[in-house]
């Protein structure tokens, strides 16, 4: 192409117009050197052929210049994905193939298509960035609001033994405010030493094995609460390796309340201590006597009879406590299979009279059946009702001095059956009564009235209670005598 | 002169048991059903031994033998204490808090309560004492 047409447009016009001059000049002098008027002409005329020249050089220049211009202007207003499409380029002025600015031009075209792709390539790298942000957000919001739920206490560390991360429940329970402060020790904000040392152990251990510990912590009410703290070493990242090789970037611990647990724990040891205690009691008696006989101890016939007898009685009382204990521990376990069928109350609490009248006799005590002429239907496991029936009657036996009265009545309410066992016995002091429902139970100052394990009347108590949804009250006056009310609720039908 | 023993324990037929062994033996035997009878006892005729159940009504063992302690004239009073239970005691504690000779775990042996007193009586402390 014309390499001419690529110089600067204003230097070519000076150019041009300067030789248009010289032309002119040199025309003026050729023609008289004496007439100035002449020459001013020829100079003149020169001067004009040279502008027109120009003029005539420069118009199709300017022209091209004004196509360029037009051309890169509309490049500039097409959009992005207008470049995109192979028919961008119908939507340009046409520029000729001899355009001097062609090249300039159609570089120019790859060079902006080569702009616009690396735009949109980097608006997709951002939108996609703007995902991940607008996920690992909700994600931290998510868990935040997760740990915020929980109600155990939770709280990691770093690497440095500083707080990264307390849920409210901890800041709770170990009295500090995380976000209150610029301290971020872990020591300085917990005050429970135990608790720090386990964290901070964990966090620096090559272990990945959880560490666990019960600890005990006094909230900032004062009150001592029970702990199980599980605590786990964090790590950065086990792809490749192995956890212990990996490194530590902290540790988190979860703590649990097992108050109920160490309750339980204690109830459990209580009742073992009580078990003990009763079978220990009768068996001493047992292993005392049999020494004293093995011994020779007895000195005659009727003293080694005695002995005999209280062997006999303590063992009794020993197969007596077995027995009760393991039925209660059955009833308790859920083992003992509840047999529930409509069954008439009266019928069941003749029975139990009849069983315990040869006892009342025994001890001249007036068994007095005041019984509901009315069906009294109930859904009732007939064997379990019979037992707390029996139980009643006997525990009233044993406690109701020769000569005494016991009734036992039945009736009709709403919705519910009813029957009471009331005794002319010792009765019971309100802080008597308030345990005797307590397995193991037994009232200190009646002891010597008859023996017995302190399981009658709380296995009585589950029976009526949990087994037939009843309930089991007493109302007793300290020697006046007492009375057990038995409410269940009726079936009304026949049985 | 016969010493005096004083057993108390609210559960008759081992207070029976104890007494007609340790009354064989020659030594003149006491007995009382709870703390406070034998309270009274040890105010009206102070014994040379007291052997003292742990569980009783009205008054227990442990605060039969606080009351002994705080007392001039039975503050000394040597005290063998039986037990049935074993949890809820330290045996050590207690036997050192309020100077008991020896706890003796039931079901115990009559033979080797025997032992024990004698062994007291005759101040051999470092003898092994009943089990």
């Amino acid at each position: 192409m014309n390499r001419a047409r690529d110089y600067n447009p204003s230097a070519v016009l000076a150019l041009v117009f300067s030789g248009g001059l010289v032309l002119a000049s040199g025309a003026g002098f050729l023609v008289d050197h004496r007439s100035w008027l002449v020459r001013l002409g020829s100079l003149l005329i020169g001067l004009a052929i040279a502008a027109l020249i120009t003029w005539a050089w420069m118009w199709p220049i300017q022209k091209q210049m004004k196509v360029a211009h037009r051309y890169l202007d509309r490049l500039t207003r097409i959009s992005p994905s207008e470049l995109q499409t192979d028919t961008f380029d119908t939507q340009l002025p046409s520029l000729p193939v001899n355009h001097p600015l062609r090249d300039v031009a159609d570089r120019l075209t790859v060079l902006l298509i080569e702009v616009c792709e690396k735009v949109q390539e980097l608006e997709h790298v951002r939108n996609a960035a703007d995902i991940h942000c607008r996920r690992a957000s909700d994600e931290r919001d998510r868990i935040k609001a997760i740990l915020h739920g929980i109600e155990e206490p939770i709280l990691a560390i770093d690497q440095f033994d500083e707080l990264i991360l307390a849920n409210p429940s901890a800041e709770a329970l170990l009295n500090f405010d995380a976000t209150s402060t610029e301290n971020r020790m872990l020591h300085e904000l917990v005050k429970c030493e135990h608790l720090v040392n386990l964290l901070t152990t964990t966090c620096h251990r090559k272990n990945t094995q959880n560490c666990g510990d019960e600890i005990e912590i006094t909230d900032e009410s004062g009150e001592r609460a029970w702990y199980r703290v599980t605590a786990r070493r964090l790590v950065a990242d086990t792809s490749g390796s192995s956890e212990s090789d990996a490194e530590s970037t902290g540790a988190v611990a979860v703590l649990r309340d097992i108050a109920e647990t160490k309750a339980l724990q204690h109830r459990n040891a209580e009742f073992v201590s009580s078990v003990s205690h009763e079978m220990k009691t009768p068996l001493a008696g047992i292993k005392a006597y049999v020494e004293l006989l093995a011994d020779g101890e007895a000195e005659d016939e009727q003293t080694r009879e005695e002995f005999l007898e209280v062997i006999s009685s303590q063992a009794d009382r020993l197969q007596r406590l077995v027995e009760n204990l393991l039925n209660l521990a059955r009833m308790e376990a859920g083992v003992v299979k509840v047999d529930k069928t409509p069954r008439p109350l009266n019928e069941i609490l003749e029975e139990a009279i009849n069983i315990v009248r040869p006892s009342a006799e025994a001890k001249q005590i007036t068994l007095i059946a005041d019984l509901s002429p009315m069906y009294l239907g109930l859904l009732a496991d007939r064997d379990m009702l019979l037992q707390a029936a029996i139980n009643l009657l006997s525990n009233a036996i044993k406690y109701t001095p020769e000569g005494g009265q016991i009734t036992l009545r039945s009736r009709m309410l709403d919705k519910d059956v009813r029957f009471e066992v009331e005794d002319t016995g010792v009765g019971l002091s309100e802080d008597d009564a308030d345990h005797v429902f307590e397995k193991f139970y037994r009232v200190k100052k009646n002891r010597d009235m008859a023996p017995g394990t302190g399981l009658g009347l709380p296995l009585a108590k589950h029976i009526i209670e949990d087994v037939h949804g009843g309930t089991l009250t007493l109302q007793s006056a300290l020697g006046r005598g007492s009375t057990f009310a038995v409410t269940i609720p009726g079936s009304g039908q026949m049985a | 002169m016969t010493k005096k023993v004083l057993l108390c324990d609210d559960e008759i037929p081992i207070l029976r048991a104890a007494e007609y062994k340790i009354k064989k033996a020659g030594y003149d035997v006491r007995t009382a059903e709870d703390g406070e009878d034998a309270w009274e006892i040890i105010l009206a005729d102070r014994p040379d031994i007291l052997v003292t159940d742990c569980q009783m009504p009205r008054l227990n063992g442990v605060g039969l033998v606080e009351r002994l302690r705080g007392h001039d004239s039975t503050r000394n009073l040597p005290v063998l204490m039986l037990t049935a239970k074993g949890l809820e005691l330290s045996g050590d504690d207690l036997a050192q808090r309020l100077n008991i000779r020896k706890l003796i775990a039931k079901p115990f042996s009559p033979r080797h309560l025997l032992e024990t007193i004698e062994c007291v009586f005759q101040e051999q402390p470092h003898v092994e004492l009943a089990k």
